[in-house]
């Protein structure tokens, strides 16, 4: 009787209170009930320069739809993956990072250091699609939300020595060979490679097995369900021999390669003056060098060329926000990197790619980028997008400097005809990092 | 009082007469008051951090499951820490001693010397820089361009005084019927006769480097009793046909071409025209081969490969001395600056010398000063970290590799195994002592 | 008195030739420090011609190149830093970092020099080698427990927090060098104010502290350096109390050459530590002992 009556208003409370917290937390479109949601969010992700001036105002456009939640952006610049270990180990994470490997976001989950997002899996599917969800869950369970993406299928190239030595960019390997040769013959090195910790290299041959083993060898060598001493692995190897086998491909010879660091061989390209004609490496490329180059008339981009009729794929990679702190601002935070609007903000301002399936292409500021992000965008609908797979290994041995896949990369393109017992050691890196 | 030479030589550090009245207890609280400050810092910041890094490293990388010595084991069994163990050893050997010896020599010779300031500053600077900046001045300097990295620079133009780039830097033959290479000289494969015409046609020339007055190649009209012949640069856009001499393909003034006899030996030798055509007229009937000499192509200069894995450790040995030169210059200027003069005329109006003055008095008075200067080195060469990481290009990391880097790696640098680099941190911990312990004992007996 | 007298030189008798000799002995150390000098300083000139050279032709060519065209050179670097809010307000914050975390080592490690030098207690020499044994220990291993201890103790990310890590680090080289500096002071100075009846801390006041002045100062040059050039401890225990080389390398671009950066940032960061060594090495004086005796 009473106590009916108590239940019941309790329950009504409760109803109430939920209903609340639901209204004004995640599950709104547009711009009602945000004053609800309120409280300081702290970001922490690599962008400094113009990146952070960006990012800044991405932040600023959510803080317009919710006025009471203060966002704070910490760059951590170079550091950032041990400034978060640390500071994980140490207790004192920030409410939301943006980490480039699903390695590391993995290892965080593991240790419980991340909490999951399940109940955004669903808008970030109708976002991003099925291919770039997946790309940011762990054994199932979503933990972060892919909002900018990387396309690293493509080359960059010199306008100029293409010009003087009369090529045309490559649809095919094969044309990317008799180019190669072409621009020997008129005294022009062909690549410029910076090998830097290594991981450039694992990129290469990124590219180059999905296009002669198929993406779904790709994805079985991503989980080690085959050894790396595969003959498909050796092939692709074999077909890296026709950019990184002979000194003389390269501006500078091998050792320059071994030496040099990745945005100094961007900029071997990018100059009036070049030491290269071509760069391969991904869309960041333009953003990592100060050049007095125009795009299109001075440096230009093709995609990765198909070899032996290979369909369509990227390579690519993104940064995932990830959560460390629960909290209602923090998951409004991530819904809005859902939408549309905080894609189209940064997107305008260039050095951005979106694999945002429903943002219009025209919005990016010149040719190079709709391109390149437009693939990018349509490989996500096709699924024949893949995560990068280095970053996807145990960071041990696919993220680690100095050891794992950049080490033996690197060791590969100082001695390119030890295929065999390169591979031998990459397996036997892998078996023990998965073990 | 006079204070004479003899107790000059070795100040020793025996306790002070003590006034009867003053207890142990006293005595323990007088230290007290002046040590505890600095115990306490020390307890908090460092000894505690250690031993909870020492218990740290017998637990897996999450923290979670006791492993005993199994990371220890590690330590000794992977590739990548033993080098790092290695060369820590070599820096050990090498640099603590250099760095003494030439802060010693600076600062002595300071000592005489006006304006000293100047040099001061000059030695000093690095350190004042900040060590990461300097190993990225490194860095620069080292670049195998010498275009661009100052050391290669400096052996280039060197390089370039003894021994000259030809004509053509890069050359290659556009066909097989060109053989040979840069060292020999290119030599065209068939024989000929007089009245016949050679073509040698050369690739993988820039544009940019064929000379200012070349012009549209020709092939030359077959000269009765001699040999003709043209060199040009085989390449149109395009690629164009190797060993057919087209249309926008310029001749290559200026190269000397050889006529060798069937031994080989080059009896006439001539130079190209601006349309790349040469002629040997009144020639003996017989075989010859036509050649381009090999004196047209000296490769500029490539420059040395400081950081590769051969030179890195050397090379970034230098950089660190480079640094703490002006450490050690500074602190001995100090203790030579603290040594009374009154000493040192005293034994010079004695009829000493320079070299004994240096020897019997200025030497064992800096000793103390000295041991600070040796055995510091030798603990910050252990702990080298700031500069490895920011000279070694990542593809040497591994054969530039020190302790503190791999433990740092190990850490932060994604595997974010905290027990393993716990462990390498006490094996550092554990190294030093022992060195330490000889040093320490070596120089008490002049202190 | 005594010394004044021993001090005149005694070149009564020298000939000329021997005096040109003389010089002439000398002209080679001259020749030769300036030698090294500029060699050494080379690379530093180096970065500095770098500071000047426009973004896009940096690392195309050789910094010496901008000597010939000289109308190349440009303080853009440079303005991008003053520019920057993050980075000029962070140099106040160094400074007041640079300056704890130096006075306080300073001073704790006098008193404690001292009582290793010249205090009389059971163990004070295995004390004194378990102190400088802790030179040894990485920064790195401390950076985990002690940032727990900072959270728990709400000592993260303030500059009080900074200035006792630095302080208790740069403590074991202090101890190190200021007692075995302090250990070179005769004894008979020390005798003679015991037995005066100067109590400890007045010895130490008015006798070590004015005689161990070199030392100290060299000491302060180098805890000041290493506190201003301090990236580490900065980077992992403050977030936003940024000293100016965190303010810095939060601007590195992880894909980014960075040299028009950092080129410029190591002569700004350059001006104070080296107002700083001015100020000091002065005291570097010879003969400060000679003539106290008395």
């Amino acid at each position: 009787m009473r106590h009916r009556s108590v239940v019941a208003a309790l329950v009504a409370l409760l109803a109430f209170a939920a209903a609340g917290c639901g209204g004004g937390g995640g599950g709104n479109e547009g711009a009602k009930g945000n004053e609800n949601v309120s409280g300081n969010v702290s970001v922490m992700a690599i962008w400094a320069g113009k990146e952070q001036t960006s990012f800044q105002a991405v932040i600023d456009g959510f803080e317009e739809k919710y006025p009471n939640v203060s966002v704070k952006y910490t760059s951590g610049g170079d550091n950032l993956a041990p400034l978060l270990s640390t500071a994980v180990e140490g207790g004192n994470p920030p409410t939301l990072a943006a980490i480039g490997q699903p390695g590391l976001m993995a290892d965080f989950a593991k240790k419980g250091a991340i909490k999951p997002i399940d109940n955004l899996r669903d808008k970030i599917v109708d976002a991003f699609g099925e291919a770039v969800a997946d790309a940011g869950s762990v054994d199932g369970t979503q933990y972060a939300v892919m909002y900018k993406g990387a396309n690293k299928s493509t080359i960059w190239y010199n306008v100029s020595t293409f010009e003087e030595a009369g090529v045309e960019p490559p649809k095919t390997w094969d044309e990317l060979n008799k180019d190669r040769d072409t621009l020997l013959a008129a005294g022009i090195t062909p690549y410029s490679v910076g090998v830097d910790v290594g991981w450039p290299i694992t990129d290469l041959f990124e590219n180059v097995y999905i296009r002669t083993a198929g993406p779904e060898k790709y994805d079985q060598l991503a989980k080690h369900e085959i050894p790396w001493t595969d003959p498909s692995v050796k092939d692709a190897l074999k077909i890296m021999q026709d950019v990184v086998g002979k000194s003389e491909y390269m501006a500078g010879g091998t050792d320059a390669a071994l030496q040099t660091e990745m945005p100094a061989s961007v900029g071997k390209v990018f100059t009036d003056n070049p030491d290269a004609s071509m760069a391969v490496l991904g869309d960041f490329a333009p953003g990592v060098t100060k050049t007095t180059l125009e795009p299109e008339t001075g440096y230009n981009v093709f995609t990765f060329p198909s070899i032996e009729g290979s369909g369509p794929s990227v390579v690519g990679g993104g940064d995932l926000f990830v959560k460390f702190k629960d909290s209602p601002a923090a998951d409004a935070f991530l819904e809005y990197l859902t939408t549309v609007e905080a894609a189209e903000i940064w997107a305008k301002r260039g050095g951005f790619s979106s694999p945002h399936k429903d943002l219009d292409v025209s919005v990016y500021p010149d040719e190079i980028t709709r391109t390149v992000a437009g693939s990018l965008a349509d490989a996500a609908k096709e699924n024949s997008f893949r995560f990068d797979l280095s970053d996807l290994q145990p960071s041990a041995f696919g993220g680690t400097p100095g050891q794992g896949l950049f080490k033996l990369f690197s060791d590969f393109v100082a001695k390119p005809n030890d295929i065999d017992r390169i591979t031998q050691q990459m397996e036997a890196a892998a078996a023990k990092a998965f073990k | 009082m006079t204070v004479d030479v003899q107790t000059a030589e070795a100040p020793s550090a025996g306790p002070p007469p003590v006034a009867e009245k003053e207890s142990l207890w006293q005595r323990y609280g007088v230290a007290a008051a002046f040590l505890g400050p600095a115990l306490i810092f020390l307890a908090v910041w460092i000894v505690y951090p250690t031993i909870r890094t020492i218990i740290r490293s017998f637990y897996d990388r999450d923290g979670n499951s006791f492993v005993g010595l199994d990371n220890y084991e590690k330590l000794f069994t992977d590739d990548t820490l033993f080098t790092a163990i290695r060369n820590n050893f070599l820096w050990i050997l090498v640099v603590p001693a250099l760095v003494t010896a030439i802060g010693l020599v600076f600062a002595v010779l300071l000592e005489r010397v006006r304006f000293s300031t100047a040099f001061k500053v000059a030695v000093f600077m690095p350190m004042a820089i900040s060590l990461f900046a300097a190993g990225v001045i490194w860095r620069l300097m080292y670049e195998k361009d010498p275009d661009q990295g100052t050391v290669n620079a400096g052996v280039g133009v060197v390089k370039d005084a003894i021994s000259p780039s030809g004509v053509l830097s890069n050359a290659r033959p556009s066909t097989d019927a060109l053989q040979g290479g840069p060292k020999g000289g290119l030599e065209l494969k068939t024989a000929i006769r007089p009245g016949e015409v050679a073509r040698l046609g050369l690739t993988a020339i820039r544009e940019s480097d064929v000379p200012e007055d070349a012009e549209q190649a020709v092939v030359p009209e077959a000269l009765s009793g001699g040999i003709a012949g043209v060199v040009w640069r085989d390449f149109k856009p395009g690629g164009g046909t190797p060993g057919k001499l087209e249309q926008g393909e310029l001749g290559l003034p200026g190269v000397t071409v050889e006529l060798r006899n069937d031994a080989g030996k080059a009896i006439a030798e001539t130079k190209t025209e601006p349309n790349g055509t040469f002629a040997f007229e009144d020639v003996e009937p017989g075989t010859y081969r036509a050649a381009i000499g090999s004196d047209t192509f000296r490769t500029p200069y490539a420059g040395v490969s400081w950081l590769g894995a051969g030179l890195i450790l050397p090379s970034i040995m230098i950089a660190y001395i480079w640094v703490w030169a002006g450490f050690a210059m500074v602190v001995i200027a100090a203790g030579l600056a603290a040594i009374p003069r009154d000493l040192l005329e005293a034994a010079r109006t004695d009829g000493a010398n320079e070299l004994q003055v240096f020897r019997r008095i200025t030497i064992p008075l800096l000793a103390p000063v000295l041991t600070v200067v040796f055995i510091t080195m030798l603990i910050y060469v252990l702990k080298v970290f700031d500069i490895v990481i920011a000279i070694a290009p990542g593809s040497v990391q591994d054969d530039a590799n020190v302790i503190a880097l791999a433990m740092w790696r190990t850490s932060f640098g994604g595997v974010n195994d905290f027990g393993l680099g716990a462990a390498i941190a006490v094996f550092l911990f554990l190294l030093v002592i022992p060195i330490l312990g000889i040093n320490i004992r070596r120089f008490r007996r002049e202190v | 008195m005594a010394a004044a007298a021993e001090s005149q030189p005694v070149v009564l008798t020298e000939s000329p030739a021997a005096r040109i000799v003389r010089y002439l002995a000398r002209t080679p150390v001259y020749l030769i420090l300036a030698f090294i000098g500029v060699l050494w300083l080379m690379p530093t000139i180096g970065l500095f011609f770098t500071s000047l050279i426009d973004p896009s032709v940096i690392g195309r060519e050789g910094w010496w190149e901008i000597l010939s065209k000289p109308s190349q050179a440009t303080f853009e670097n440079y303005r991008a830093i003053f520019d920057n809010e993050q980075i000029t307000s962070s140099i106040w914050t160094t400074l007041w970092i640079s300056l704890g975390g130096t006075i306080i080592p300073i001073l704790v490690a006098s008193l404690a020099g001292y009582a290793f030098a010249w205090l009389e207690f059971p163990g004070r020499d295995w004390l004194f080698l378990v102190v400088v044994g802790l030179l040894v220990v990485p920064i790195q291993m401390a950076l985990i427990p002690i940032f727990s201890l900072y959270n728990d103790l709400g000592l993260f990310d303030t500059i009080l927090g900074l200035v006792l890590f630095h302080t208790a680090f740069g403590l074991p080289f202090a101890i190190f060098l200021l007692r075995n500096f302090f250990i070179g002071i005769p004894r008979d100075l020390l005798e003679a104010a015991r037995i005066d009846g100067a109590s400890e801390l007045r010895i130490f006041a008015r006798l070590i502290l004015p005689l161990g002045l070199p030392a100290i100062a060299s000491l302060a040059i180098f805890q000041f350096l290493w506190v201003w050039n301090d990236l580490l401890v900065a980077l992992t225990f403050a977030r936003d109390t940024q000293p100016i080389t965190v303010a810095i390398f939060s601007q590195l671009r992880q894909f980014s050459a960075n040299i028009e950066l950092i080129a410029p940032a190591a002569f700004v960061s350059l001006a104070i530590p080296l107002v700083v060594f001015f100020a000091f090495q002065r005291y570097f004086v010879q003969g400060l002992l000679a003539g106290s005796v008395k």
